[in-house]
């Protein structure tokens, strides 16, 4: 009994060994590996890293600029060629500006990018805190590459997508990494080359980082490397387009007072309600709405530019009648009319349809105006129906709600 | 025999072995007449340069060209290249042009097409081919134009989109014409079996057609395969063997699509081709007309940059790392990083590399290790035409101007 229990022993030692040796042996390689990039201690003290260098596309060489965070976002404005790009990443989402795709203002990224841009987003080597970021390594023995022996490690990350590592035995510095990539928002497989490595305050980063992907060659050459700089944060968030930019007044919480035209031809106020405007996306602000004229009227309205016949529109869902209407127009000298004359939902003309209108007046940061007309004539002469004045909420009436 | 006749003539005979003896030292003139050079394998012997770090090449000129991504070739005294000016942002011409060899001044230069635009480098792929008195070349959008090496006179033309329905790649019309006996061989792309065709070089006149398959960015080989003369196209997915007759030897279904580098013909009965998809590379052997493939790998993938052949390895740029390979076993001797997508030309036994942003690196043509031996910044910008080399100097260019350095 005693020689069975023993046995059983035996074997589950021996089961166990093969794994214990290889965990302790990736261990042990990302420790000098650290090490070798300057050590732990002195990259804990590491918070963010501004990189500027030459980045070179399709041949062009141009500058670059770089941050990065130790919460993994990131932030790079280059050159792809002669194209200008921007890209953007606050640890989970990431946009991009890239005119090579014809799209000139920041979209959101793919989900093959957004592990692209985790990959930039590290400090260098992904090894650093590996285990805190969620990464998954395992070793998977020796190779020779281009002449010299390499640890190879399969990190994995949270995504699932895994990268192969190939350390080099004697220096521990990393000398080439192959890792899912994108072309065009496609994914294609990319081989990376690391050479020149220089310390920075302690630390040490490869100063020449090459990547190939297909037949494309991409060659960082970094100039300088900045630690712990002042970062705006906002560098990371997607900027807006342009033109919707334009209506950035509009953003925040108001308090809006509601008045309804009298029998009389005059105003009459009928209360007050609340109304909340933020971006959703790059060109997209959208206002909640409710109020009481009589009924309850819930209004979930939408603001976008449309690039192809330069005008702002509205889409705007009444949750009342449930309905959905669109507007259209334009901001000159800091008045906003957006109304619905151009469009049409029927073949036939209707001459006696009510069209509508909304006027956005008296703009400034903390107030505006809007005044709903009706039409019958097809806009030629409008009558005011209602008037909203926002005013900002202060910090006092924000704290209250 | 008087003693002064006797000294007389043992001077005079000792003067002449001398004089002989100089003359067998001399370089015999070398040309650069075609795409990749006198033999279309990017390669010239018998010249032994001099380490840059002992004599550092020396600047003749450089001058501004437009934009084109054509070779530079060089025969008597000019070079002759194609080139492109812009009218504005969406049209523009594209040329044959003369420029002194001496002076890189500009001769005299003929239009040939519309120009080409494109996101990654406008104007002319393909190179021509100088003859005894005409240059031959063919534009973006599949002009065949010979044009008098005298003063450009354009003495015919062939449009090839318009007679044989030929379609423009996407980086315009990119093969290179060979000049074989009287006639201009050149990858047409054209529709009912007129994917290969001959022209007489005198009168543009049709010889002979042959193959299917469109236009692509391939040019023939002309060479001897088994000792018989044969022109090689690399097109699509099939290599196709013919004699200067149009007659076809043997075709070959390849594993390579769309090669753009030049195939290499070695050991009397080889071929290598090369391409940046997999599988990379297949070497082919020749026997009884009949090819097959005897080995294949993927150390070796060319872009648009073709390799070079030399005592057994094929030295290259594989996607954008400059390599030497074996040519048997695929075996990778050495890489060196940092070129980008260059190119490369063998002088004697050495390899010049130009890198895609300009500069030229002086490298033994050795397979033990990559052994530099100098290098200079010579031109600035993208750079992804090869160099030329005639007369000891090297004629580089970039997307926008040209070069020229006294290399011994």
């Amino acid at each position: 009994m005693k020689l069975k229990k023993l046995q059983v022993f035996f074997l589950f030692f021996l089961f166990l060994t093969p794994g214990i040796l290889v965990a302790q042996t990736a261990e042990e390689i990302i420790a000098k590996h650290i090490e070798a990039h300057g050590g732990a201690e002195k990259w804990d003290k590491v918070e963010a890293l501004k990189i500027t260098g030459r980045f070179t596309a399709f041949s062009l060489e141009k500058n670059f600029t770089s941050y990065k965070t130790k919460c993994g976002a990131y932030y790079s404005d280059l050159f792809l060629g002669e194209k200008h790009v921007f890209e953007g990443f606050n640890g989970k989402c990431g946009w991009t500006i890239d005119p090579w795709q014809e799209i000139e203002y920041a979209r959101n990224i793919n989900s093959s990018e957004t592990n692209v841009f985790k990959q930039k987003a590290e400090f260098f080597t992904p090894f650093l805190n590996y285990k805190k970021k969620g990464h998954q390594v395992e070793y998977i023995g020796k190779e020779n590459v281009d002449g010299d022996e390499m640890y190879v490690l399969k990190l994995t990350r949270e995504d699932g997508k895994s990268e192969k590592w190939y350390l080099n035995t004697k220096t521990y510095f990393e000398y080439k990494c192959e890792a899912p990539w994108v072309d065009f928002a496609q994914p294609v497989p990319a081989e990376m080359y690391f050479d020149d490595f220089r310390e920075v305050d302690g630390i040490i980063v490869p100063f020449f980082i090459e990547r190939t992907f297909w037949q494309r060659d991409r060659i960082t050459q970094i100039e300088s490397v900045e630690l712990n700089p002042k970062i705006d944060k906002s560098l990371f968030a997607m900027p807006k387009r342009k033109e919707i930019s334009k209506l950035a007044f509009m953003e925040g919480d108001w308090d809006v007072k509601l008045e309804f035209m009298g029998r009389r031809g005059t105003y009459q106020e009928r209360g007050s309600t609340e109304s909340c405007i933020k971006f959703a996306s790059t060109n997209l602000l959208q206002e909640q709405i409710s109020y009481e004229n009589g009924f309850p009227n819930k209004l979930s309205i939408n603001f976008t530019y449309d690039a192809g016949t330069q005008k702002y529109r509205i889409a705007a869902f009444n949750d009342f009648a449930s309905t959905f209407d669109m507007f259209q127009g334009e901001l000159k000298d800091n008045v906003l009319v957006m109304e619905d004359t151009q469009v049409s939902y029927s073949d036939k003309a209707n001459p006696t349809r009510m069209c509508r209108q909304f006027t956005y007046t008296q703009i400034d940061n903390n107030q505006f105006t809007v005044e709903n007309k009706v039409s019958t004539d097809e806009g030629k002469t409008w009558k005011p129906q209602a008037r909203l004045t926002y005013t900002r909420k202060t910090e006092n009436t924000l704290s209250k709600k | 025999m008087k003693k002064t006749n006797l000294f007389f003539t043992i001077c005079a005979i000792l003067f002449s072995a001398l004089l002989n003896h100089a003359h067998s030292q001399e370089v015999p003139s070398q040309e650069w007449n075609q795409f990749r050079g006198a033999n279309r394998s990017g390669s010239a012997d018998n010249v032994d340069l001099t380490s840059f770090t002992d004599k550092e090449p020396k600047l003749v000129w450089k001058k501004k060209l437009g934009d084109a991504f054509s070779e530079l070739t060089i025969a008597g005294g000019n070079i002759y290249t194609m080139t492109s000016e812009r009218k504005d942002s969406i049209t523009g011409d594209e040329f044959i042009a003369a420029f002194d060899e001496k002076t890189g001044d500009e001769i005299w230069r003929t239009r040939v097409d519309n120009m080409f635009f494109d996101t990654f480098g406008d104007g002319p792929r393909s190179t021509p081919a100088i003859g005894e008195k005409n240059v031959y070349s063919l534009s973006s959008y599949g002009k065949l134009s010979a044009n008098s090496k005298e003063d450009g006179k354009t003495l015919w033309q062939v449009d090839f989109m318009k007679e044989y329905g030929s379609k423009v790649p996407r980086w315009g019309f990119s093969s290179s014409p060979v000049i074989v006996g009287n006639n201009i061989i050149v990858e047409v792309g054209g529709t009912d079996s007129r994917a290969f065709m001959a022209f007489d070089k005198s009168t543009g006149k049709e010889v002979w057609q042959k193959g299917e398959g469109i236009a692509t960015y391939n040019s023939p080989v002309h060479g001897k395969i088994n000792d018989k003369e044969c022109i090689i196209f690399a097109n699509g997915r099939k290599v196709y063997s013919l004699t200067t007759a149009g007659d076809t030897l043997w075709t070959y279904n390849s594993p390579i699509s769309n090669p753009t580098g030049m195939p290499i013909v070695f050991d009397g009965n080889k071929i290598f081709i090369s391409a940046v998809r997999n599988p990379g590379f297949i070497v082919l052997e020749v026997n009884n007309n009949k090819a097959k493939e005897i080995s294949r790998g993927t150390s070796m993938k060319n872009d648009y940059s073709s390799s070079i052949y030399y005592n057994g390895y094929v030295y290259g740029f594989h996607v954008a790392a400059l390599q030497c390979i074996s040519v048997k076993t695929g075996e990778k001797k050495w890489t060196k990083r940092g070129y980008g997508k260059g190119s490369l030309i063998r002088i004697g036994d050495q390899l010049l590399v130009l890198s895609d942003k300009g500069k030229l690196i002086q490298v033994k043509a050795t397979p033990d290790a990559y052994t530099e031996l100098g290098n200079i910044q010579a031109i600035d910008g993208k750079s992804w035409t090869a160099p030329s080399f005639a007369n000891g100097k090297i004629y580089l260019r970039n997307l926008t101007e040209m070069a020229c350095y006294e290399l011994k």
